[in-house]
């Protein structure tokens, strides 16, 4: 099942969501929007991360805190929490 | 090109074989989307094939901006570790390196204010926007500003979601910017804002800026980096 969100960051800045969920596991993510994040790079390491990780928000808070530890990247304009409201956000439509 | 010398000149200054660097450039008719952006979400393609508008994407985060020939980027290149910028935090950078633009506007009468995240308003409008990153042993920091542009076509071109726009009680991209012709109500050049943001980095940073023109080096590494990235689809329009 194909979802998205559109999700407004506590910073000002939108995270645009587009995944595949299948039986409540992301698939495939793409994480969009017009935030800061630093190495650049990490996006994608975030999204591979996501991938077969439960859409619940224990599982994707815990799965995005590693993300940040483990890379170190640092953003401006959006937190981590900004991304799991938004990943979570796309339950709601 | 531009945003291949946008990438060269950070890359050289951090490998130490440039000086720290405050480059000025525009581009005719291009809209130029961050690195995170969705060029499908973000552009209206259509208007944009109607206005002859290209479609191009910088290494740095943030918002799509609209360049036309009345519109002023200035790109500030610093070695990491840098007196101005010590602290790697990048919104400190954000709000630390527009401060010689926000001064330089004010000396032209223009009530430039910083606005976090990476904006420059005045009352409330935004009359710049900037975008920037620490990599490559460097400190990179640019910005865009609306001097004379053609906010008619900014409006066309640019798809701005409605999360963006609802917490600002206005109906369209085109009412929450403004120019710096527009705030002085009088004609005024690209150059003359160029100069007066010198004389603003100047004294706001206490360092002498000195004209000059790009290193062969430099030359180099822009072209290669246009020909393997920046002249490439899959890097401007991809996702």
């Amino acid at each position: 099942m194909e979802r998205s969100a559109d999700y407004k960051a506590s910073g000002g800045k939108l995270v645009r969501i587009r995944l595949t969920e299948e039986a409540g596991h992301i698939r495939s993510v793409r994480i969009t929007g017009d935030f800061f994040l630093i190495p650049e790079e990490s996006i994608g390491k975030l999204e591979k991360m996501l991938e077969d990780t439960p859409l619940r928000e224990q599982e994707i808070r815990l799965l995005v805190n590693r993300f940040y530890s483990a890379t170190q990247a640092q953003g401006a304009g959006v937190t981590p929490e900004d991304f799991v409201k938004a990943l979570l956000s796309t339950r709601e439509v | 090109m531009n945003l291949a010398v946008e990438e060269a000149i950070p890359r050289m200054v951090g490998e130490g074989k440039a000086p720290s660097t405050v480059r000025f450039w525009h581009n005719s008719n291009t809209i130029v989307i961050g690195c995170f952006q969705s060029a499908k979400l973000e552009v209206n393609m259509q208007a944009c094939k109607e206005t002859g508008t290209e479609i191009v994407r910088r290494f740095t985060g943030g918002g799509a901006v609209y360049h036309d020939s009345g519109n002023l980027n200035y790109a500030i290149s610093l070695p990491k570790g840098h007196r101005l910028v010590p602290d790697h935090n990048l919104q400190s950078v954000f709000q630390r390196l527009s401060e010689g633009a926000v001064e330089g506007l004010r000396r032209l009468g223009v009530k430039a204010e910083f606005q976090p995240v990476n904006d420059i308003q005045v009352d409330g409008k935004k009359v710049s926007g900037a975008a920037g990153s620490i990599r490559w042993n460097s400190v990179f920091h640019h910005g865009c500003i609306l001097v004379n542009s053609d906010l008619s076509i900014l409006g066309k071109v640019l798809n701005v979601p409605r999360a963006k726009l609802e917490d600002r009680h206005v109906a369209s991209v085109q009412k929450r910017v403004t120019t710096v012709r527009d705030e002085l109500g009088r004609d005024i050049s690209t150059r003359e804002v160029a100069d007066a943001i010198v004389g603003g980095i100047e004294s706001c940073y206490e360092v002498r800026v000195e004209s000059g023109v790009l290193m062969k080096e430099e030359v180099g590494l822009a072209e290669e980096l246009y020909q393997t990235k920046y002249s490439r689809l899959e890097w401007n329009l991809e996702p």
